[in-house]
């Protein structure tokens, strides 16, 4: 499957520690951010009523399945606490972070945003949302985001690039002078334009976005194409009888794939700042939406609250530095290029 | 020496009439003719940039595409002129009625697959119809005297040396069976003792399968005894051509004559290169 060469590269960017190591916690917390709902969440993972057991982050208990009134859900966290409950020995146990993200925890006493307690580990917002619940959420959201953008964009920037590069004369002529104009759209217009028509979904803004972040990388693709199409491997395949579509995805493609995997971890870094700014800026996901970039924008309007201010900052930069550890990492293994001066 | 009579064959395997190859003003081959009869082995012989190449990559139209390269002539293979086939009908040409070696065997091979699927490829290009790609693949390994195929035909480019590298590529011209081979200065890039051996090895294998050769070098010390007939190149034109013999023993062109004083001879000390004289030559 992978070649002799490709092997090297995954081993020598194993043994770059910091990228290796930087590279497993954002992969660990992404998946953990994926089951997000058994993680943090005010229904209990599993419980016991009535002899019966019950696995509520599953699935759905009306109000009415434990005696209550309604049958809208059931409001675990006060069901805990009644007599009946109690009183037919049932017992719940609550995922590590025992908060819903979107819910407020107004009863407690004090007005929000409510300072980091036992109850909640690092405080809440504004609207007494669970900040630590809002954190592992929006890591989910703009993980996700900066991923699915990541990758529709190569494949946009490697297809658009390597026609360029490949086609050469006139087709790549126009197209470069296509993506200048295109990329002098003023991004943060086109932004608030379609988000205002369409409104701001996940996928209207990974849309929006999408028209921009492929171009980065189809400048390095159309390079490689060029390069790749003039070595003599492929001439000799061409000699052989080999079609372009042939040529294109055996020879071409494969041995392009550096600056693709190089660059990657940045795209991420991209993604996810460019995501949290434009929430930052109230351009992004609508509330009540878990994000960092709403979150940093509270926190830098309640100051007097600093554990806003702090969460939302330290796991942005620790996210960023990490992927920004990744990148640098892949880029002294993958690219004959750099040397091996990081370690 | 000469491994087949060309006269008994009637009609020529490959005839080439004026051809003319243009990149934008510059003209690079200027209306040359020969012909390839089935089994002989040509030699072209002419220095660095007298169009040597780019009249062997015309023989499939391997060339840019106009506007930039302009082709003009004839190439006649059996009853079609290559000048006016569609692409698909040249996919078919290449690499299965005439194959090529190239200079560089180390740039000639992809670096991320193993050379057994390199000359797989080739396989399923022109011979869909082969049960056992691998078992084929040994075979011509073997035949190019690779030791150790069953295990070789997993190594990778970079783990070969040029001499090895330059076996696999002829490997992968072979292995479809091509009618002509051509040759574009296969032993240039190669130590010298490494450039005998190919050589060798190409003269064998013509015998064995008894393929016609187009043999392009700047070096006339490789043509005598493996070549039937020698064409002489100079600046797109050609200028001499004859058996290898006669104008080894009797060159007419000064050209010619220049080139095969650049043969270094065994026990024949040489106190200067010779530098060839341009002012004399010139048309
Ligand atoms: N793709 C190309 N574009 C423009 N000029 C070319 C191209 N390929 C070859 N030439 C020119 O054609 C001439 C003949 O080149 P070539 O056939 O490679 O010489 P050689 O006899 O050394 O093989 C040279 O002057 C070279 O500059
Ligand atoms: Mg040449």
């Amino acid at each position: 499957m992978f070649s002799e060469i490709t092997r090297q590269q995954f081993r020598r960017f194993r043994s770059i520690r910091r990228a290796w190591v930087s590279f497993w916690i954002l992969v660990v917390v992404y998946v953990v951010s994926l089951f997000s709902e058994h993680v943090a969440n005010d229904r209990p993972l599993v419980m016991r009523y009535g002899g019966n057991t019950f696995f509520p982050t599953l699935k759905f208990y009306s109000a009415e399945t434990f005696g209550g009134r309604y049958r809208t859900e059931a409001d675990y966290l006060a069901l805990e606490k009644t007599p009946e409950f109690l009183a037919q020995g049932g017992w719940m146990l609550f995922p590590v972070i025992k908060s819903d993200p979107l819910r407020s925890y107004l009863k407690e006493d004090g007005s929000p945003p409510l300072a980091p307690s036992a109850r909640h580990w690092l405080g809440t917002d504004d609207s007494a949302r669970d900040v630590a619940a809002r954190l592992l959420y929006g890591f989910r959201t703009s993980m996700t985001f900066a991923l699915v953008l990541a990758v529709l964009s190569a494949v946009m920037g490697i297809i658009v690039g390597g026609i360029q590069g490949y086609a050469g004369g006139w087709v790549d002529l126009a197209g470069q002078r296509l993506i200048e104009v295109w990329s002098a759209l003023p991004f943060l217009y086109v932004v608030i334009l379609i988000g205002s028509i369409y409104g701001q979904t996940f996928g209207v803004l990974l849309f929006v976005f999408l028209l921009f972040e492929w171009i980065g990388l189809s400048y390095y693709m159309r390079g490689e194409f060029y390069r790749l199409k003039h070595q003599t491997f492929t001439q000799a395949a061409q000699a052989l009888g080999a079609g372009s579509f042939r040529i294109l995805y055996r020879h071409i493609l494969p041995n392009a794939m550096v600056p693709v995997i190089t660059l990657f971890p940045f795209m991420l870094i991209g993604g996810i700042s460019a995501l949290t700014s434009l929430d930052f800026l109230g351009f992004g996901l609508p509330p009540p939406t878990p994000s960092w970039g709403e979150m940093l924008q509270q926190g830098l309007k309640y100051l007097y609250a600093p554990w806003l201010a702090f969460s939302s900052v330290i796991a942005l930069f620790s996210t960023l530095l990490l992927a920004s550890f990744v990148g640098e990492g892949a880029r002294a293994a993958f690219d004959p290029r750099s040397s091996n001066a990081i370690r | 020496m000469p491994s087949a009579d060309p006269t008994l064959s009637a009609a020529p395997l490959l005839q080439v009439k004026g051809l003319t190859i243009r990149f934008g003003e510059l003209t690079a081959v200027d209306g040359i003719s020969f012909q390839l009869a089935a089994g002989e082995t040509l030699a072209v012989v002419g220095e660095s940039g007298s169009g040597k190449s780019v009249s062997a990559l015309a023989l499939t139209r391997l060339l840019p595409p106009p506007p930039a390269c302009r082709l003009g002539g004839e190439i006649r293979l059996g009853d079609r002129d290559i000048l006016k086939l569609d692409e698909p009908m040249l996919h078919k040409i290449r690499g299965k009625e005439i194959a090529y070696i190239f200079q560089e065997p180390s740039s000639s091979l992809n670096p991320l697959f193993t050379i057994g699927s390199q000359i797989g490829e080739a396989i399923r290009l022109h011979r869909p119809d082969v049960k056992d790609p691998v078992a084929e693949i040994v075979r011509v390994l073997d035949l190019v005297g690779i030791r150790d195929p069953e295990k070789r035909h997993r190594d990778y480019p970079h783990q070969l040396s040029g001499g090895m590298q330059q076996r696999v590529m002829i490997a992968m011209a072979l292995v479809c069976q091509p009618k002509i081979l051509v040759a574009d200065e296969p032993t240039t890039a190669l130590d010298v003792t490494i450039q005998a051996q190919i050589i060798d090895l190409l003269r064998d294998l013509k015998k064995k399968l008894g393929m016609s050769v187009l043999m392009i070098t700047h070096n006339f010390g490789i043509v005598h005894g493996f070549a039937d007939r020698v064409i002489v190149m100079f600046r797109g034109k050609i200028v001499e051509e004859g058996p290898t013999e006669v104008v080894l023993r009797n060159p007419q062109h000064p050209y010619t004559k220049a080139l095969i004083s650049c043969i270094p001879r065994l026990g024949q000390r040489q106190e200067r290169l010779v530098t060839i004289d341009y002012s004399t030559l010139a048309p």
